[in-house]
Formats: C-alpha cells, structure tokens, sequence
C-alpha cells in the first residue's frame, strides 16, 4: 500500500500540470460536449429505432403496405420450398454415359450458381441413373425455372444448298442475349469454341452468297428460326436475330445453353414443391435467436456493464445491417443451417467487442485514466482483431470462388458477416464507448474497471502520469540494459585486446 | 467476480503439462478410430452418412385433388407408418427410415414426393428388384385406401368411413366384404356368423352413408386383433387417389465435385493463411494455428463417430464455421505473444513463459467469447427442432474443442517450435566459431611451427 500511495504522490509532484484534464480547466466546454454527446447518442439510437422497424415492422402508409425487410430474405428448399424439373437423358447409349452425365449434373449445378441459386440441388436419380432431378428454391411457379435451365434446345447452324451440318451446340462454349442496333433489335448471340470458330468461318467462306438455316431442336420438335444470306465470311462468334423480344432472345439463349451439356436432356415433369421441413422449424429457429440474444446482451451487460451496453447496442445494428444486406444480396437463399449459421455469428461478432474490452481493463489496471484506457485499449485491440478476421476472409473468399454449390453460398454470408461485425465493433462500439465515456469518465465502476494493486490509489479520470512513471520505469531499465551491454561489450572488447596482445607476446617470445 | 479476476494473476503453466493436456485429444481420436473400425464391421459403416451424401431412394404418392395442405400432414405421418411396417413378400418386416416428406405440386397433379433410406446391407439391384415393390404395396395397401373406424356392439359391427359411400359403389363391394367377413372366421375360430337374412347382413346404413353396418347370428366376442382384422378387410379403394409410383434409386446431393472442391479451397486457403501468419506474426504461429484447426475438425469428426450422429450436408457447414472460429481464437493467442515477444521483459523469458503469460492474459477473453457464442448455439440446440440440432451439435463440439485448442495446444506448439528453431540457431552460432578458431589455432600453429 505504502508503494502506490508513494506512487500517486511522485506523479503528483513530477507532473502537476498534467494532473489536470483540459476539459476540467474548462467546465463550460465540458457541458456543451456532453450536450452534444446526448443528441449524437439520441440521433443513433433514432436512427437504430427506425432501423429494426423497417427490418421488422410490417406498416401501413394509407394504401401503400410495407413489408420488412426480413421478409425478403430468400429462403433454401427446406424452409419454403420451390420448383423441381426432371431431365431425362435421351441418348443414354452413348459412351462413357457415367461421366458425361455427371458432367451434365455439375454443369448444370453451376448454371445454377451462376444464375444466382447456390442452394439448388441437382441430383441423379432413377434405376439407370438417367434422369437429373433439379430442385431450386425461391422460384414460385414452373415457368420460372423454365426461364433459368429452359428447356434444352439443341441448335444446329445448317448450309440451306448441301444440308451440310456446320455447328452443332458442341461448338457453343457460352450463349447470350443483348440488345444489337446493327441488327435493329434482340439478337442471341453464341461465343464458339476455336475449333467451331475455324468450322464457322471456312464454312461462311466457302458458301457466300448462299443461305444457311438456323434450327433449334426442342423436344424433338425442330424450327427454323431464321436462314440469313451469308454476305462475307465471318468470323468469331455467331449471332442469331429473328425479331426476338428481351424475353424470347433471353428464353434462347438458356435453352441453348442447356442444350451444350454432354448429354441430351428432355424435360420430363415439373412440379411446385413444398419445404422439407415443417413450418415450426422457422418459428422455433427464430425464438432461438430471440432468447439467444437476450441472453447474450444480459451476459455482456453485466460483465461489462456501460461497454457492455455499448456493444449490445453495436449488436443491434449489426443484426439490422446483416439482415438488410441478406435481403438485398443476390446469391443468399437461407436455410434452417445458414439460419443456425447466423445465430452463431452473432455470439461471434460480440468477440471483437470482448477483446477491446479486456484490452481497456487491462490498461486501466496499469494506471491509465479512463479515456486513455479506452484509446489503448481500441489501438492495442485493432491488430488482433484486423489479423484475425482477414484470415477468416481468406478461407470465405476462397470457399466463395472454388467452392460449389451450398458451400459457396455459405462461405457467402459468412463472409458478409464478418465484415460487417468488423465494421459495426471497430466503428460503432468505439463511437458508443466514446460516447458513455464522455458523459462519465470518473465513475469506474460504470465499466466495471478495477485498478490492480500497484495503481490502487489513482482516481478514474486521473491523467496518465501513472503511466508516465511507469514509463520511465521502462526507459529506465531500457537504459540500464543499454548500459550493461554497453560494458559487457567493453569488457570484452578489452579482453579480446588483451587477448591479442597475449598472442602478440607469445609471437614475438 | 474476485476469483475470475485472480485467473489473470495466477500461471497454469499450461505449456509445461504439454504432456498430459496432448493426451486428451489423442485419447478421443484414438476412441473415435476404435469405434469406427467397430462399427465398420458391426453396422457396416464408419460414418454415420445421411443421403446427402450416400444418396437414398424416392417413390411418388400421387394423391391428385384429393392432397390439400391440411392433411398434408397426416398423410406424411400414415406414410412413415406404413414405410416403417413394410413386409417383403416373406413376410420379413422391413424397417424403411423416411428422410424426408415434401408435397409435389398442386391440384390433379399433387402428389408427395417420399425420400428414404437405402437398407442397410442391401444391394442396389436387390432394393430396386424387392425392396421398392414391397414399398410400393405396402403404401398402395395403406394411403391409397379408406381405412374405416370398427366397433363391436353385441351382434352388430359398425364399420364407419370418413367419407359416404355411393350406393352403386357399395353394391359393388357387398360380395367382396361379405367374403372377405366370412374369411376372418376361418382365423378368428368362427366367430362372426352373419345373419341369415343375406338382405340384412350387411347394409348401408340408410341415415348415415359413412356408416356400413353388419349383422351377425350372435353377439361377438370383442377382442382387439379381431378389430383390427376387420377393418383390414374393410379398407376400400380411395376412388379420388391416384397410384404410387415405383421406388426409385436417388443419387447423392453432395457431389464428390463439391468435396473435392471444398477441399481444394480450404487447402489453399491454408496455404494463404500460413503465408499472412508468417508475414504479420511468425511461421511458427501459423504452423501452431493449423495444427490447432486440425485438432479441431478432428475432434469434430470423432464425436459425430462415436455418437454415430448422422453427417449430412450441414457438417460441412458446421466444418466450415469452425475453420473460421478456430484460426480466429488462435490468432488472438499469437497476437498476445507477438506482443509479449517484443517487450523488452522478453528477453529474459523462455519460449515457454511467453506462451503461458500470452495465454493468461488472454484467458479471460476467450472464456467470455466461447460464453456468447455457446449461449447461441446452445439455444438453437435446444429450442430447434430436430434437424437444426444434428448441425448444432458439431458445432457446439467444435467451439469447445476451438477453445480448448486455442489455450492449449497453439501456444505449447509454438513455444516447441519456438525451441527447435532456437536449438538449430544456437547449434550454427556455436560450431561455426568454434570451428574458426581451430582453424586459427591450426594457423597459428602453422606460423607457431
């Protein structure tokens, strides 16, 4: 006891100037900033009001209804269900059908990611294994799974003089549909592979002047789309117009697409299908939440306490912002695990929080005043925090990019969750601490901080001349040991001198 | 709350018990391997594995109008029933496990899509040759009929259905019922004789068209199985239900593309992260982080062995949040010892103190951090329903093993690295001034001689 009394005395006698905060010179100045404290902290927690509504609240503007946000986020198979389509195979004795089906399968898995559905399944089913059952979720009527997959088209650039076949869809690597003033409308245009390129162009070469037919086969039902005159030879990639529609040339273009896969497929059915799970397992997962997160911010508050509040406020705001983000991204279709997987990230998200706090007790502890605990701790926590979650979206984004299917789209929102609790502790927990701190920083019980032995005596909002001692202290030792290696080398610089000369003298003896 | 405070003052040496603290896992692993080689040979698995992953079969129950959604429910529960009591032609019961129920469609075209289990120890030809037929008249039997209400009332039996009969369909069935009446007797001891007024043995009933009502000579004697076998025999054709189509094989949802993938991505992935570690901390650190995630994922997969839980698509979810946790928590640790390594404390500090005071000062933040997320997890875990508890529960597994690994394995690995690596150093610095000066001392020698 007798140290730290003698302690706080010295640092009231080294440094009596700084003792002082500055805002206690100035009572009038201090008043006003907490004035504006209170509306800043007013016109958050408004704005954070106004936030959970919207992402909640459903409301009523005269005839205009509005609907949260929350029920816009997407929902997998297994909580709202959608469409499935079985394919069947139609040339099922060709060679190597194994592999060249499950090559269909996982094309058409990633036609499915890339149109924005990571959770549909494609799966193989039948006793032969020739049929490829696609469930998609979030699509509400058959027609719309139509528009995404189409039904394969198979299309067929044939010469009108020789009948000769001159591409097939093997030669389509990608087919697309724009808008082309050149040809005055929509066209549908296929990117061919270098070999169909070579085959297109000696074949518009040797043919100009001729015409050459555009026939897409849909369920073994042909059409001639169009049969241009081929007026030059062409090359690169070869486009269709007809008098398509936006939807017609878009409707083409996936039908063509689907029509490249190894395998010839023909629609067999397609149904609405309901969720796997029943309609408690939203209920239940969301009551989960609820209680999960009282109890998550009843435990913060009272380890915590005022930081404690100022994260359970931080923890609000994330969960708005995750929630308006998982609305508004394409790509997220929720299910009951990803749901679970949300939950989680909140308790993780509370982490970052943690650690600043720690890092602020700590600082305190070792004699710092409250803000300049709160400054140490925020810079001390920052490289932690930074560090640890880039490695974390290192693994997401290379789950995102590699992964397939449900993997990818999990990686997703785990990464989008990451950066927004990077955002929310970093950002707004410090701005909510600040805040608090502002208002009160000569009550530390508020934060539940504790002076450790040596700085028993030093009151809350006491200046750093604590640490400044303790400082010197270092500085102190730091020169000690500068000292003590400086003689240590002197000393043995001398002794390799000595040495030498020892030598010298042998070698003249 | 002065005890919790006391953790920060008091060293564990954690790193030192190495020894015993390295057991724990390895005992778990080592029971893990054992119950696996086990099971292998007594349920013909290692894994537990759900048809995500081994694919399973499917049979169509096309109920056409006759499906709404408000008895969409009872009749997934009369599936399951009738899935679970399925006999083969034998006799042999067959329990068929349901994986999962959805409705198919709407309006003439509903039906309920039926998702189940291959047999364990059945062949693929055996289940579509045997198995899926027994299925297919097994719900045939059941769904797809009326199944009456029976009570036995003195010299009458009152059969109601829950829908009226049409008098031309009941005419039509009169000699099949009759029949089929008179057949019980031969295994029930004869004891339904009709009344010998045919007129009046079996009618319907004129006020109630539910309700088909059987007269017999004598009052019958109640029994339970006799019920039962009575209104077996009494099931009628459902004339508004359509057929079920015949089982047929599902393959797995979860591609060997998408593992191999996953695989490659967390591969690289480790390759990314042991290269950041290595230039913001050291390559010790991130050597120590992945055994730490290893440890993990291994923990993990032990417990979902000898629980024998089963592992569907959702595990590698769960796998994946862990990934993310794990290397997070352990990071914190080497932060703490990126610090403590530059203060100048350190220098006289071995390996071992700075990873035992690192993870002191860390140890209140990771006990808080594991708190908020297992009070998450946990909640789900008791308030979902059951699917979502087959993803918490490798999850909860994982943020203790997360935990656990990040206080004690991590940082007693770095510290060994730490000292192999200041061994190998220590061995250059020594031999090569060593050697130096023989070779001084040879010259010297040399010009000495």
């Amino acid at each position: 006891m007798d140290e730290t009394t003698s302690l706080t005395e010295v640092a009231a006698t080294k440094d009596p100037t700084e003792r002082k905060a500055p805002a206690d010179a100035q009572p009038t100045r201090k008043a006003v900033k907490k004035k504006s404290t209170i509306a800043k902290l007013a016109i958050i927690c408004v704005l954070l009001m106004a936030g959970m509504i919207f992402a909640f609240c459903p409301m009523r503007f005269g005839f205009t209804k509005y609907s949260p946000f929350i029920n816009s986020i997407n929902l997998g198979l297994d909580l709202e269900g959608g469409v499935y389509a079985v394919y069947q195979a139609t040339n099922t004795d060709t060679d190597n059908f194994e592999s060249k089906m499950e090559g269909t399968r996982s094309a058409l898995e990633n036609l499915l990611v890339s149109k924005g559905y990571p959770e549909a399944t494609v799966v193989r089913e039948g006793s032969n294994h020739d049929r490829i059952r696609v469930e998609v979720p979030n699509v509400k009527d058959t027609s719309a799974i139509l528009n995404i997959i189409g039904e394969p088209a198979q299309i067929a650039f044939v010469l009108d003089n020789t009948k000769e076949t001159v591409l097939t869809g093997e030669d389509v690597v990608g087919a697309q549909a724009f808008y082309s003033a050149n040809d005055g409308g929509y066209v549908v245009s296929l990117e061919l592979t270098s070999e169909g390129e070579d085959k297109f162009y000696t074949a518009t070469s040797n043919n100009i002047g001729q015409t050459m037919s555009i026939i897409v086969t849909i369920g073994g039902e042909s059409t001639t789309i169009s049969s241009p005159k081929i007026n030059s030879a062409i090359s690169g990639n070869a486009v269709i117009s007809g008098g398509f529609t936006a939807d017609s040339a878009e409707k083409l273009a996936n039908q063509i697409m689907s029509g490249t896969f190894d395998v010839a497929l023909e629609l067999k059915e397609s149904e609405t299908i309901s969720p796997t799970l029943g309609k408690n397992a939203l209920k239940y997962g969301l009551i989960a939440g609820i209680v999960g997160f009282a109890l998550v911010i009843a435990f913060i508050c009272v380890v915590y306490r005022m930081l404690g509040v100022a994260a359970s406020l931080s923890l609000l705001i994330y969960t708005v912002v995750y929630l308006f983000f998982l609305a508004t991204l394409p790509w997220v279709q929720l299910t009951l695990p990803g749901i679970a997987g949300i939950l989680l990230s909140i308790g993780m998200a509370v982490d970052a929080n943690i650690i600043i706090f720690e890092r602020i007790k700590e600082e305190y502890r070792n004699g710092k005043s409250i803000m300049a605990a709160y400054h140490a701790g925020f810079k001390k926590a920052l490289f932690a925090i930074l560090d640890s979650n880039v490695t974390t979206v290192i693994a997401c984004i290379l789950l995102m990019l590699l992964g397939t299917g449900s993997v990818s789209g999990f990686a997703l929102t785990l990464l989008v969750g990451v950066l927004i609790s990077l955002f929310t502790a970093l950002l707004i927990s410090r701005a909510f601490i600040r805040y608090f701190i502002n208002l009160n920083s000569y009550n530390d019980k508020l934060y539940n901080l504790k002076r450790g032995t040596m700085y028993a005596g030093l009151s809350a909002d006491s200046t750093d001349a604590a640490i400044a001692q303790a400082m010197q202290l270092e500085e102190d030792i730091k020169k000690q040991r500068k000292e003590e290696k400086q003689k240590e080398k002197e000393l043995s610089r001398k002794a390799k001198v000595a040495n030498k000369e020892k030598n010298k003298g042998g070698e003249t003896a | 709350m002065k005890k919790f405070d006391n953790l920060l003052e008091r060293d564990f040496h954690i790193v030192e018990k190495r020894k015993i603290i390295f057991a724990i896992p390895l005992v778990i692993i080592f029971v893990a391997a054992v119950m696996m080689i086990i099971f292998n040979f007594t349920l013909g698995s290692p894994l537990n594995l759900g048809t995500d992953f081994t694919g399973g079969y499917s049979i169509d129950v096309k109920l056409g109008n006759k499906l709404t959604s408000a008895n969409y429910d009872a009749y997934c529960e009369r599936i399951k029933d009738a899935m679970s009591s399925v006999k083969t032609e034998d006799g042999e019961e067959l329990s068929i496990r349901v994986d999962n129920m959805q409705m198919q469609g709407s309006g003439d075209s509903g039906a309920i899509h039926v998702k189940y289990y291959a047999l364990k120890g059945v062949s693929e030809p055996e289940m579509i040759s045997k198995v899926n037929p027994a299925i297919q008249s097994a719900l045939e039997d059941s769904v797809l009929k009326i199944i009456p209400d029976t009570e036995i009332d003195g010299n009458k039996i009152y059969i109601t259905y829950n829908d009226v009969l049409s008098e031309p369909a009941f005419a039509d069935q009169r000699e099949t019922f009759q029949k089929a009446i008179e057949s019980l007797n031969e295994e029930h001891d004869a004891a339904i004789v009709l009344s010998e007024d045919e007129a009046q043995a079996i009618v319907l009933n004129a006020d109630n068209k539910k309700q088909i009502i059987i007269t017999c000579e004598n009052s019958v004697n109640v029994s339970d199985a006799l019920t039962e076998a009575i209104t077996d025999v009494m099931k009628i054709n459902d004339e508004y239900a359509g057929s079920v189509t015949q089982g047929d094989l599902v393959g797995a949802t979860v591609s060997t593309e998408l593992i191999f993938n996953a695989v490659l991505a967390v591969a690289l992935a480790l390759v990314f992260m042991l290269c950041y570690i290595g230039i913001r901390f050291q390559l010790s650190s991130g050597l120590a982080c992945i055994i730490a995630l290893f440890h993990d994922i291994l923990i993990m997969f032990s417990f979902m062995a000898i629980c024998r839980i089963e592992i569907n698509n959702t595990f590698i979810a769960a796998l994946i949040t862990i990934l993310g946790y794990s290397i997070n928590n352990s990071i914190i640790i080497f932060d703490r010892v990126r610090e403590n390594t530059k203060s100048i404390y350190s220098k006289e500090m071995t390996s071992e103190q700075v990873a035992n005071k690192s993870i002191r000062e860390t140890l209140l933040r990771s006990i808080n951090t594991t708190i908020t997320t297992l009070i998450m997890i946990l909640m789900v875990a008791i308030i979902g329903v059951e699917d979502i508890k087959i993803f918490a529960f490798p999850i909860i597994i994982g943020l203790i093993a997360g935990t656990f690994s990040s206080i004690c394995i991590a940082p007693s690995f770095w510290a060994l690295f730490q000292r192999v690596g200041k061994n190998k150093k220590n061995f250059h610095i020594d031999s090569k001034p060593s050697r130096d000066k023989t070779d001084k001392k040879a010259k010297t020698a040399e010009i000495g001689a």
